[in-house]
């Protein structure tokens, strides 16, 4: 590897160009094919048993999302301007392309049941908007009557009325919202107009959140670029270690655009790993260099690219193989994006690594030494005599850094128990932003934005005209609406209900399922022969054997779904009994689905990347104890961050779950170059003292600094407008923070305790030896054992004579 | 053809319209519903139609699915312009008969593709219509005519016909939404001549937007056999059958 490495630095040149030449060319293929996914029904894994069957129901029951419109007239809803704007809304809504002209439903398209003295009378509720206050009062009477309308369309307090129309999965797009919004705002005044449901919030987020990133990416990058150059001091150093990031990640949007594989929303998430990753080989590269030139301020450029590429190329490529092979471990998702994710963050990383051996050694050959500004010797010293002292004192307290390692573990540990996972898409949004005002509104009035749909099957036809079944499906119905987060539901129980009481005059007291199935499927045929059949097929399918039950939730969250379903399952034996079997379908519930299998194998994959890591570290330290120690910071990382998250009411999402990932990536490297580090300055100082000065100096300096870096870069997300982009920034800064906290000071120390690589007599003797020069060695600069790694400059020479 | 006087497309409509139908009739229709998944569902009715000149009297009577066995459905249509239908609903398992008033000419008859309009009971004053062409179908010369209704709230905003000449049964037809796209088709495939009198006995009605279709079937059928007038009462509609 270094020979070939060494054999490449004669043609630094055409290295640059080479993959100059090729990040150009994936750049054009990104250009080209790179495309954004925007169906989210994409992302979830479609031959998943749960996915399989909530999509054949949708089918079944044409159950879809609505948009949902609600018009608002303080004074009152039943006057003829208004009830002449519904009307006109609901027909031009109708006239789009978007929408089937049947799924539009408002007051004006419903049917309306009603009893009369000689019979049944199924009509529209008005053909033409009544003029006379007469007219205005029946249809008023007639609505108040008729509860499948009342408090479903029209709000109990009669002042708001909503317009739903159901659009399929793929129609929506930015443009067609927009379009919704302008003709919605043509009707305003002096009625207010709302628009809200689950497609404008989905179709929102989808358009928020990129957009949110482009506008904070670019700072971030600058503040990185900043910070940079602060802590590397140098134009070109800095230079390079950014090309390294960019182009290890056009290179891995380039072969997933050259693969035809489309961005999903958890794709941004690799530039954000790359960023971290990459950076650190940037700076620990420049790191050693730069302290290779302090104590050869002579050397030349060659000499000093030698002995960098001699010094780190083991733990750059260790640290790379461990991360990539941790991000590999994601292939095991169900879910696709996230299989990609781990998949093409694993090759960036090992582009990230190729860059950083070969750009930055082929850059310095070919644009010189970096130049530091000067009056750095002090600061140096600074740097040195502190990270000494830190690292004494590190030593010195060591029992309250592992009792606060331990304090800290447990309460994040408890916070992990409070972790929860959510699916909702609102949630995601400003509290006091128009479209969570828009969903607050509409839930104040109606039964809910959301919807659950529980699917009932049996093994027979004509199953659901029994009124056994029927009635457990009202008893089903009223339970679950006692929650407070379930607004009301909607069966085919409601038809028969009304049917049945509308045949008896109106009587409440026939408000109840008919007590023979001869007089249901009575009813059952004289709606088909009154009303429109259409509407039966939402709620039963055509052989009476699948029936659809829609409940309609305050709130589109996790815990809200699951409390509906905890109330359902109850009821799971009494169907079972019947005959019946339950299961669950429409948009909410895949969401939840979906949210619990990111999570499964996110913990599944984390625990593995673990294992891994452990075995990796193992082989190349060729000891089990440096795998565990070494895995420390990784399980530390991930810990706390769980436990934060747990603590602080953050919940699991796609995009925050895959930020422990973050744990894999930077707790390897951190541990990966502290511990080589560390091995080295034994096997040369053989004093264990020394060791933890100079580890501490030459790689707590790096780590520190790599940290600050994308710490102050990820900082900048925490002014986003976009909510879960400030989780995203405050996340990645914390787990940076852990990672570095959690390798300089608890795996130090356990490095430390343990005693490895200074139990051989030999060493013992050196170290014997050592401690008599103790004192005549407190500065880097004037010790004898500090050169580097297998660091004598005459073997540097003479590989570059070579 | 030169001899031939070039009838007008109201005259052709008017020609089926009042093509006789005799004065009663009876018969068994099967009602075959298809959804667009392909699933079917049969309904098997017994009915009974009376011409009384200024208006039309059906009683029908479900035979089949079993669980609405007896369930009956009277109707009388008027002749007289603006006046709605009459009907009434007899459900066993109430054991009473209802009134149903609805919007009747654009509902679904008996949950089925066919509206009442669809069955031919459309006045041809209703309409102007245009003659477009003539057209050889099924082996048989038709007049292509295009029908649109005076009534720009029609449910339909024109429908086509291809109606049989000299038979002046309409062999098929297509009906088009209030934004003008097909929605409906309506074709016949069997009819034939009992006492003199053409009788279409299986049609099938597909509604092309929703991918549904009925297939109607008639069977048994005897004209003219003097059904009495007293058999379309409430009380026969209670009685059901035997």
């Amino acid at each position: 590897m270094i020979k070939l490495l060494t054999r490449l630095m004669k043609y630094p040149w055409f290295i640059l160009a080479l993959i100059l030449v090729i990040s150009v060319l994936f750049f054009s293929v990104i250009k080209k094919n790179s495309r954004m996914e925007t169906d989210l029904d994409k992302y979830m894994p479609q031959q998943h048993p749960a996915f399989v069957f909530s999509n054949q129901a949708e089918e079944w029951f044409q159950i879809n999302d609505g948009i949902i419109i609600a018009i608002e007239n303080q004074d009152g809803i039943f006057n003829t301007k208004t009830i002449t704007k519904l009307e006109n809304l609901t027909k031009t809504l109708q006239k789009m392309k978007e929408f089937n002209k049947d799924d539009v439903t408002s007051l004006y398209t419903a049917d309306n049941i009603i009893g009369t003295e000689e019979g049944l009378d199924v009509k529209p509720f008005f053909k033409s908007v009544p003029k006379t206050e007469e007219a205005m009062a029946q249809l008023r009477a007639n609505v108040l009557k008729n509860e499948m309308i009342f408090g479903r369309l029209v709000s109990t307090d009669e002042k708001v009325t909503v317009i739903v129309a159901e659009i399929e999965d793929d129609v929506f797009s930015q443009e067609f919202y927009h379009q919704i919004l302008d003709i919605v705002k043509e009707f305003e005044g002096p009625e207010k107009l709302y628009v809200a449901g689950r497609p404008i919030v989905e179709g929102t987020m989808a358009y928020l959140g990129p957009q949110d990133m482009q506008r904070m990416v670019p700072i971030v990058i600058l503040v990185i670029i900043l910070v940079l150059l602060l802590v590397l001091r140098s134009f070109k150093s800095t230079f390079f270690t950014l090309l390294v990031v960019l182009f290890s990640t056009v290179w891995t949007f380039g072969l997933m655009a050259a693969l035809k594989i489309p961005l999903y929303a958890v794709s941004t998430m690799i530039p954000v790993m790359l960023i971290a990753i990459g950076v650190a080989d940037g700076v620990h590269l420049y790191s050693h260099l730069h302290l290779f030139l302090q104590e050869h301020p002579d050397a030349s450029k060659k000499e000093a690219v030698f002995d960098m590429l001699h010094g780190m190329w083991k733990p750059v490529v260790m640290t790379s193989v461990t991360t990539a092979v941790g991000f590999t471990s994601l292939l095991t998702s169900q879910v696709y994006p996230i299989k990609y994710f781990g998949m093409f963050t694993a090759f960036g990383v090992m582009m990230a690594m190729v860059f950083s051996l070969l750009l930055i050694p082929a850059g310095i050959l070919v644009f010189g030494l970096p130049r530091w500004k000067q009056k750095k010797k002090m600061r140096d010293e600074n740097y040195s005599r502190s990270a000494g002292f830190v690292a004494q004192k590190l030593v010195k307290y060591k029992f309250i850094t592992i009792f606060s390692t331990i304090i800290i573990l447990a309460i994040s540990i408890a916070g992990i128990g409070k972790v929860w996972i959510n699916s909702s898409f609102l949630e995601k949004f400003e509290k006091d932003s128009d479209i969570v005002l828009t969903d607050k509104f509409i839930n104040q009035h109606f039964g809910g934005t959301s919807t659950l749909n529980v699917i009932l099957a049996g093994k027979e036809n004509d199953i659901f005209k029994d009124p056994a079944i029927l009635t457990e499906i009202d008893k089903l119905q009223e339970a679950v609406e006692k929650l407070s987060v379930v607004g009301n539901s909607f069966s085919l129980a409601d038809y028969l209900k009304r049917m049945n009481k509308v045949m008896h005059a109106d009587s409440e007291k026939f408000d109840r399922i008919p007590e023979s199935q001869d007089l249901v499927a009575q009813y059952l045929l004289l709606y088909e022969m009154s009303g429109d059949p259409d509407k039966l097929w939402e709620v039963v399918d055509y052989y009476y054997q699948k029936a659809n039950v829609t409940f309609q939730l305050k709130n589109d969250n996790s815990k809200a779904i699951n409390s509906a379903i905890a109330v359902i399952e109850d009821f799971d034996p009494a169907f079972q009994e019947l005959g019946v079997e339950v299961k669950y379908a429409g948009s909410g519930y895949k969401s939840l689905v979906f949210s619990n299998l990111i999570l499964e194998g996110q913990i599944y994959s984390l625990l593995m990347s673990l294992v891994i890591v452990v075995l990796l570290l193992s082989l190349m330290f060729k000891k089990i104890s440096v795998g565990l120690i070494g895995a420390l910071p990784v399980m530390i990382t991930a810990i706390i961050s769980f436990g934060i998250m747990g603590l602080l009411d953050i919940p699991l999402s796609t995009t925050t779950a895959l930020i422990s990932s973050i744990a894999i990536g930077i707790g390897i490297d951190y541990a990966v170059h502290f511990i080589e580090r560390y091995k080295i300055y034994a096997a040369e100082t053989g004093s264990q003292d020394m060791t933890i000065r100079h580890t501490m100096y030459h790689s707590g300096r790096a780590i520190i600094f790599n940290a600050i870096v994308v710490i102050a870069g990820f900082l900048v997300l925490l002014f986003s407008v976009f909510p879960p982009n400030r989780v995203l920034g405050g996340l990645v800064s914390l787990n940076m923070f852990t990672s570095f906290l959690g390798t300089v000071t608890i795996m130090f120390i356990i490095l430390y305790m343990t005693r490895i690589y200074f139990r051989s007599e030999k060493l013992k003797k050196k170290e014997q030896e050592n401690e008599d020069q103790k004192n005549n060695c407190t500065y880097i600069n004037s010790c004898p054992f500090h050169s580097g790694n297998f660091g004598s400059t005459d073997r540097v020479i003479r590989f570059a004579d070579h | 053809m030169a001899a031939q006087t070039e009838l007008s497309g109201l005259q052709i409509i008017e020609k089926v319209y009042n093509r006789p139908e005799g004065d009663d009739m009876q018969g068994d229709l099967m009602m075959t519903l298809i959804n667009s998944r392909g699933n079917q569902r049969i309904r098997e009715i017994k009915q009974f139609i009376k011409n009384f000149g200024e208006m039309e009297k059906k009683i029908m009577f479900f035979i089949s699915p079993a669980d609405v066995r007896n369930t009956s459905f009277m109707n009388w249509s008027y002749d007289q312009a603006g006046k709605d239908d009459d009907q009434w609903i007899y459900l066993p398992a109430l054991k009473k008969v209802k009134r149903i008033s609805s919007d009747s000419r654009s509902d679904h008859f008996m949950g089925s593709d066919f509206t009442y309009d669809d069955l031919g009971d459309r006045h041809p004053s209703d309409d102007n219509h245009n003659l477009l062409r003539e057209e050889t179908i099924n082996g048989e010369a038709c007049y292509v005519v295009e029908s649109i209704p005076k009534d720009d709230e029609y449910m339909y905003s024109r429908t086509i016909t291809w109606t049989i000449k000299d038979k002046w049964i309409g062999l098929k037809k297509e009906f088009y939404d209030e934004d003008g796209e097909l929605l409906k088709t309506l074709t016949v495939k069997k009819f034939s001549q009992i006492k003199g009198i053409w009788i279409i006995m299986m049609s099938e009605m597909h509604n092309v937007q929703k991918e549904h279709t009925t297939k109607m079937q008639l069977s048994n059928v005897i004209l003219n056999s003097g059904i009495p007038a007293n058999k379309f009462t409430e009380r026969m509609m209670r009685r059901g059958l035997k």
